[in-house]
């Protein structure tokens, strides 16, 4: 009972609230499988996949942009036999594909989604943290957790009784291991600078200094590689070599047991993204904005997210436009159908325009909360601090986001490399510039006076 | 003869490999933002509704040229399938009803699932009855015998669809059918 009366209710809410963001790494695999599919097309000067369709009374086939073929396929992936092969052991066959899902919802519980919310209820200041678990050790959890999903990969190769996943399981295993150490190396210099382990404590640093990026740049870089390593994902795919390794630990699962380790291989990318995004680029803070100043002027800041989002909707119809009288004068059968389907996403991109122009408009003149400042913390209504935390969930999301491109640009531009290769870069050179730049940090830090 | 293409050897910087990455990485970063941002300029067609544009030139489905009266051009004299690599043209000859021709085609196959479109049946015809110019490329059909095209098949064309080409005009219903007709000799009726 204590614990239950020392919050109020507005509070436990949004504590409970919080862990919504559990989901946030599936409404990304969500995103990125389109993005990917897309991506990897235009990159090659192909389409994509953009035929599937729903039909929808007045425009016709509706494809939202191609998206509609993964939820096709992802429906063919569900709806497909399961089955283990002979002489697996089926227990653990089965559980190897949950592992690296379930990873991903508890991943997210040490990412700080807003800058700390706080906000006047009765007579009372309330204090939120942004992340779901506000832990010191918040960053180290994190590694931890991410570090699990490999288990994923290994027991998938033990347990299917193929030589192909084995060898593949074993590679993932060494891939892996090798890269967290240069991962946990090369991010040592930020926490000397930012005198913590804990994630809100790290972007709070770099809100009123300057972001890792800037800071660590050779750390950034060294940071990026191992991450791109550790999901797997090309130029570092060995453990999925198709060329020698058929498809590597997942070679004998099939239907929605590929899918999770599909699915697992996106979360992940999402968390290493979020992970890249906090550390490097400032998290969820604004650039050249400082959190107070979004407080003070709560109005205005809506107000300019709101036309930001409105000229991506008019950016979005300009394009849409001059696709359409293109493909009105060329020649192409179905075009009058396509046309019609182009009436429905004009029509929203034109009523979101309006929404959004209309919506800053007021919250420029009409929204204008007041506020108190409390040892240096802004202080207001809870409106306004849901406000600051929707800005920043945005722009933590969008640079995550950037980060999640450069996943996909970069695994559809370089070559993979042998597995030789992998381990004398990991080894031999990510790992001493790491260990380089972690004492130069230090040693500069020392002298510069800092903690 | 052997050609030795010597390669350069690569310079520090290229060997460093991360500057030649962030290069090929700026190359797919136009090219993702050209789909982007200018799908329409994708140099891909939608295929089955947006069509290729095909050239006169190309070697598409065969045609047999027709004489002013309707009759096919080809006097059965066996060149092209004398000629063709693949055998896949079949023909059978017959007596002409015209005394100034000696040999007319009764049967006149060409086997589409042999064909290796190489054009030499075009090229040995010696009165030009034989082209490959249709536009033609979609072959898709039932059962093996429909992709054997016959004499009704090869002879069916619109000389509207070969505006600028004189000898398709002299066809029925070309712009030159009657004067062609005069001078081969026969009434123009109507």
């Amino acid at each position: 009972m204590d614990i239950i009366e020392s919050k109020t209710w507005v509070e436990w809410v949004i504590t409970i609230a919080k862990f919504g963001f559990c989901f946030v790494p599936v409404l990304y695999i969500l995103l990125l499988i389109p993005m990917e599919r897309r991506g990897a097309g235009f990159m090659q000067d192909r389409q994509g996949p953009n035929r599937s369709y729903i039909k929808v009374p007045f425009f016709g086939k509706v494809r939202l942009f191609g998206y509609v073929q993964n939820m096709c396929d992802g429906t063919k992936l569900f709806f497909k036999e399961m089955f283990a092969p002979k002489g697996s052991k089926k227990f653990l066959y089965y559980v190897a594909p949950a592992i690296p899902f379930a990873i991903v919802f508890l991943s997210p519980c040490v990412i700080p989604w807003f800058g700390p919310m706080v906000f006047e209820w009765g007579d009372k200041v309330v204090r939120i943290a942004g992340p779901i678990l506000d832990s010191e050790v918040g960053i180290l959890l994190l590694f931890g957790f991410s570090s699990l999903s490999a288990y994923g990969a290994v027991l998938a190769g033990l347990s299917s009784r193929s030589k192909y996943s084995y060898l593949g399981s074993l590679r993932t295993t060494a891939m892996t291991i090798s890269y967290e150490v240069c991962q946990g190396l090369s991010m040592m210099g930020l926490l000397v600078l930012a005198g913590s382990f804990s994630l809100t404590d790290i972007v709070s640093w770099q809100e009123h200094h300057v972001w890792g990026i800037v800071a660590q740049p050779v750390a950034f870089f060294c940071f990026l590689i191992a991450t791109i390593a550790e999901t797997g994902r090309a130029p570092f795919d060995v453990a999925e070599g198709e060329p020698e390794l058929v498809a590597g630990y997942h070679t004998e699962y099939g239907a929605m047991q590929f899918g999770l380790f599909y699915m697992g291989e996106y979360s992940h990318i999402c968390i290493s993204s979020l992970l890249v995004a906090t550390l490097f680029l400032g998290g969820y803070s604004v650039p050249f904005v400082t959190t107070e100043t979004i407080q003070t002027h709560m109005g205005g800041s809506l107000a300019i997210l709101c036309w930001v989002l409105a000229f991506f909707a008019l950016a979005f119809l300009h394009m849409i436009y001059r696709y359409s009288r293109k493909l009105r004068a060329s020649a192409q059968a179905n075009k009058m159908e396509i046309l019609q389907e182009y009436k429905l996403y004009k029509g929203v991109a034109w009523i979101a325009t309006l929404v959004l122009i209309g919506a800053g408009v007021a919250s420029w003149l009409y929204y204008n909360p007041e506020y108190s400042m409390v040892n240096g913390v802004v202080v207001n209504s809870l409106g306004a601090a849901l406000g600051t935390a929707l800005i920043h969930l945005l722009v933590l999301l969008v640079k995550s986001v950037f980060f999640c491109w450069v996943w996909i640009w970069v695994r559809w531009t370089l070559p993979r490399f042998r597995y030789d290769h992998i381990m004398h870069l990991g080894w031999k050179i990510i790992l001493n510039i790491a260990i380089l730049n972690l004492v130069v940090t230090a040693v500069v830090a020392k002298l510069m006076g800092g903690n | 003869m052997a050609r030795v293409i010597r390669q350069r050897p690569m310079n520090w910087v290229e060997r460093l490999y991360i500057f030649e990455a962030i290069r090929g990485l700026w190359t797919t970063l136009k090219h993702a933002a050209r789909g982007l941002f200018r799908y329409e300029e994708l140099p891909t067609i939608s295929y089955p509704e947006g069509q290729p544009e095909v050239r006169r030139t190309y070697r598409a489905k065969h045609r047999l040229m027709l004489r002013a009266d309707g009759t096919p051009r080809c006097v059965a004299c066996g060149m092209c399938a004398a000629a063709c690599p693949a055998h896949c043209i079949y023909i059978e000859a017959t007596a002409s009803d015209d005394p100034r021709i000696e040999k007319k085609v009764k049967r006149f196959d060409i086997d589409h699932l042999t064909c290796v479109f190489c054009g030499l049946c075009v090229e040995a015809c010696p009165v030009d009855a034989l082209r490959m110019d249709t536009k033609e490329i979609i072959f898709e059909h039932r059962t093996r015998d429909e992709f054997v095209a016959n004499l009704q098949t090869l002879t069916s064309w619109n000389p509207k669809d070969y505006p600028d080409d004189a000898q398709s005009q002299v066809a029925p219903g070309g712009t030159k059918n009657a004067e062609a007709r005069k001078v081969w000799g026969m009434e123009v009726k109507n």
